[in-house]
């Protein structure tokens, strides 16, 4: 809070403390900086010198639970085996809105780490600062190439390679196989499908047979799979005969009573779980909060439409480290984190995806695929995964469509005028 | 007096169901924190909720436990907590004192000046004091997380409203009788406003306590951090871990309980206190 350091009562109060805060102060006597650029011990400038110094980097993540044991893991091993005497420090730094917060902050102190998660959109505000991989993916990186396109598209957006993918995670249709089974159904494959499906529960059951955790995700998958785009920085692209058909079928689907809004339960994982929904589009990593003690969990690919089209999601890692050798011994650790090896481990440990395809295709992860069905599923679709562009307001855009589709939805209004909503709704959030 | 009347019995009936009912229905969030604390995620999500847990799953709490370093945590919540508290109060009792009874050269420009802070949000404030803060290292130090709120004008607004409340006739008698200002305000301005202090020593505390962004900017390492930030631990992008939330929050919260088990006379004293007065 701001204080009025010349007034005489903050002179009186300043008094007062001091006491009380010497007392505080003296406990703590061994100051830490822990900007991480200032733990540099010595830089070496010249570029043609290829050796590393030893040094310590930083990374600031968002990681909890297996997945931060198996990221320590890695960086343990990382820790112990490189030549250079390199030794990496994870930290975490709460959820992912916390880690973006934390990142504004300390960029307008100029004091970032030298290695953070990120989603795109987060950079846009102190893009400066974030180090461009070019010259090093050119010279110093293993077949970049085989790191998926989809990941490689998102991490260029801004005419650089602003980063390497690192924690991914794909939509998937998650449904309860025991009930499809006593219906005679099957895991959907188009719209019409879902529609199907919907028309089957509501009669037999008289059951809502569709929820999506990530409304703005189900409506920028829709328009894709109609074969259109969602939104630029110019605005929504969709208000046309291809985000209309998008709309009937969506705006169909809930007014029918075949889909429902998450509302109070926040994610789908809980209804799935007690059988009170029989199906659900959300993230891969919710595959961990469903229970299925009496029916069979079945996982498939998103349904398409005029073509497939399937919502990624999670971080990418980004440097931020200012020199030369600070940028070498991150890239080290980062070249490490992407690396084949690495990330097979990665995605088996903690069920997010390989960032590789030679990952994807390794005996290893094939084993692993036949006994899990949401990496299957995942997998099934990697040649269709897209991700959301990141632009200045993209984040508001997101929130706009959220609520404006919930409000369309809870207003049952027929297609056409919530079209014409979602598309206004986006506009002036631009 | 051997037996009451009928319409006695009815009436301390009635006034116990009642008290029974209050009591039942404030104890209920409680109750239920223990019961989804030994809850399996099935039956922490489950519709209709399950009261009473199948199989208690004690393991919960060793699981939530070894997620973070809650003691650690715990030892610098109290810390912060009890300093940013002693210190808001001791600049409270003075400004307010000084607002309410000194005769000052501009005061209520500065007064008004002091109200106007007020109306800045504290959002916009919090990059330019994390700047202030990098500038002076005190990242990841008790005193980033204390220092910037040692003081309130909130506090200082509600407490010289009590203030001015004490008639001037006191503090002129008091200076007839060669009572210095200082004297004056710890003798009789602090024991006459005991209530008044004593709420803002509890809205601090609940303010410390639960503060989370702040703490969590100010401090990089695992072991400068607060309870708070350790209770984030059991979200993820793709849910929530109820049952390790519980069993954290019914461990976090058995140190307060026995802090308020001992300082219950204090407590009660300073609730009832306001009850005199009014």
């Amino acid at each position: 809070m701001k204080r009025f350091n010349k007034t005489i009562t903050a002179v009186f109060a300043a008094a007062a403390m001091a006491g009380v805060l010497a007392g505080c102060g003296s406990s703590e006597s061994a100051e830490t900086t822990t900007a991480p650029a200032t733990t540099v011990a010595e830089a070496s400038e010249t570029a043609a010198d290829t050796g590393i110094q030893p040094t310590e980097v930083t990374f600031w993540h968002s990681m909890t639970g297996q997945q931060e044991t198996t990221l320590q893991e890695l960086t343990d091993q990382f820790n112990a085996e490189n030549e250079y005497g390199i030794t990496v420090t994870i930290l975490n730094q709460g959820g992912y809105d916390d880690l973006r917060t934390k990142l504004t902050a300390n960029a307008a102190a100029d004091t970032l780490p030298d290695l953070a998660q990120t989603y795109p959109s987060w950079l846009i505000p102190f893009l400066d600062k974030v180090v461009p991989l070019d010259d090093m993916v050119a010279n110093d990186f293993d077949d970049y190439e085989d790191i998926l396109e989809n990941y490689r598209e998102e991490n260029s957006q801004f005419g650089f390679i602003s980063g390497l993918p690192f924690n991914k995670s794909t939509y998937v249709y998650f449904y309860n196989k025991t009930m499809f089974d006593e219906l005679g159904l099957e895991a959907p494959e188009t719209w019409d499908d879902l529609i199907h499906i919907g028309e089957v529960f509501k009669a037999e059951k008289d059951m809502v047979s569709l929820g999506a955790d990530d409304m703005a995700g189900f409506l920028e998958a829709a328009i894709r799979q109609n074969g259109g785009e969602f939104v630029s920085e110019e605005g929504a692209l969709f208000d046309n005969e291809i985000g209309q058909e998008a709309f009937d079928y969506i705006m169909n689907m809930y007014n029918n009573g075949y889909a429902r809004l998450v509302g109070e339960d926040g994610y789908f994982s809980g209804p799935l779980s007690n059988q009170l929904i029989p199906a659900y589009i959300g993230s891969s990593t919710g595959v961990s909060f469903i229970t299925h003690e009496d029916w069979e969990l079945g996982v498939a690919s998103l349904p398409g439409h005029k073509q497939d089209a399937a919502n990624t999601a999670g971080t990418n890692i980004v440097m931020f480290s200012k020199d030369a050798n600070q940028k070498k011994a991150t890239w080290e650790y980062m070249k490490f984190l992407t690396s084949a090896e690495a990330t097979t481990k990665w995605a088996i440990d903690t069920g997010y995806l390989p960032i590789r395809t030679s990952a994807y295709e390794s005996e290893e992860y094939q084993t692993f695929m036949e006994n899990d069905p949401t990496a299957r599923a995942a997998y099934g679709q990697s040649e269709a995964f897209f991700s959301s562009p990141a632009f200045d307001g993209s984040a508001d855009v997101t929130s706009e469509v959220n609520a404006t589709l919930e409000e369309v939805i809870l207003n049952k209004e027929d297609s056409t005028e919530a079209l014409k909503a979602v598309v206004e709704a986006v506009n002036d959030a631009l | 007096m051997r037996s009451k009347k009928p319409s006695a019995v009815i009436a301390s009936v009635l006034k116990y169901t009642f008290l029974c009912l209050g009591a039942f229905f404030t104890l209920l969030p409680f109750l239920w924190m223990i019961s989804s604390a030994l809850k399996t995620p099935a039956e922490i999500i489950k519709m209709p909720p399950v009261m009473v847990p199948e199989v208690p799953q004690f393991e919960n709490f060793s699981t939530a436990w070894s997620a973070a370093p809650f003691g650690r945590y715990f030892i610098n919540t109290i810390i912060i907590t009890v300093l940013t508290t002693v210190c808001v109060v001791i600049t409270s009792i003075l400004s307010a004192f000084a607002f309410s009874k000194l005769k000052l050269p501009g005061k209520n420009i500065v007064f008004a000046l002091f109200m106007a802070t007020l109306m800045i949000p504290g959002e916009m404030l919090i990059i330019t004091n994390f700047i202030t803060i990098t500038k002076l290292h005190w990242i990841d130090t008790y005193k980033a997380m204390i220092v910037p709120w040692v003081s309130s004008v909130f506090y200082t607004y509600l407490l010289a409203q009590f203030f001015m409340q004490v008639p001037d006739s006191l503090y002129l008698a008091a200076k007839v009788d060669k009572c210095s200002d200082f004297k004056f305000m710890t003798r009789i301005m602090v024991p006459m406003n005991k209530s008044a202090i004593t709420t803002i020593g509890i809205l601090n505390i609940i303010g410390c306590w639960n503060s989370f962004l702040w703490p969590l900017l100010v401090t990089n390492k695992q072991e400068m951090r607060v309870l708070s930030t350790g209770l984030i631990r059991f979200q993820t992008e793709a849910g929530t871990s109820y049952e390790l939330i519980m069993a954290a929050s019914c461990i976090l919260v058995v140190p307060i309980i026995i802090v308020f088990l001992f300082l219950r006379k204090y407590v009660l004293e300073g609730v009832s206190f306001s009850g005199v007065k009014g």
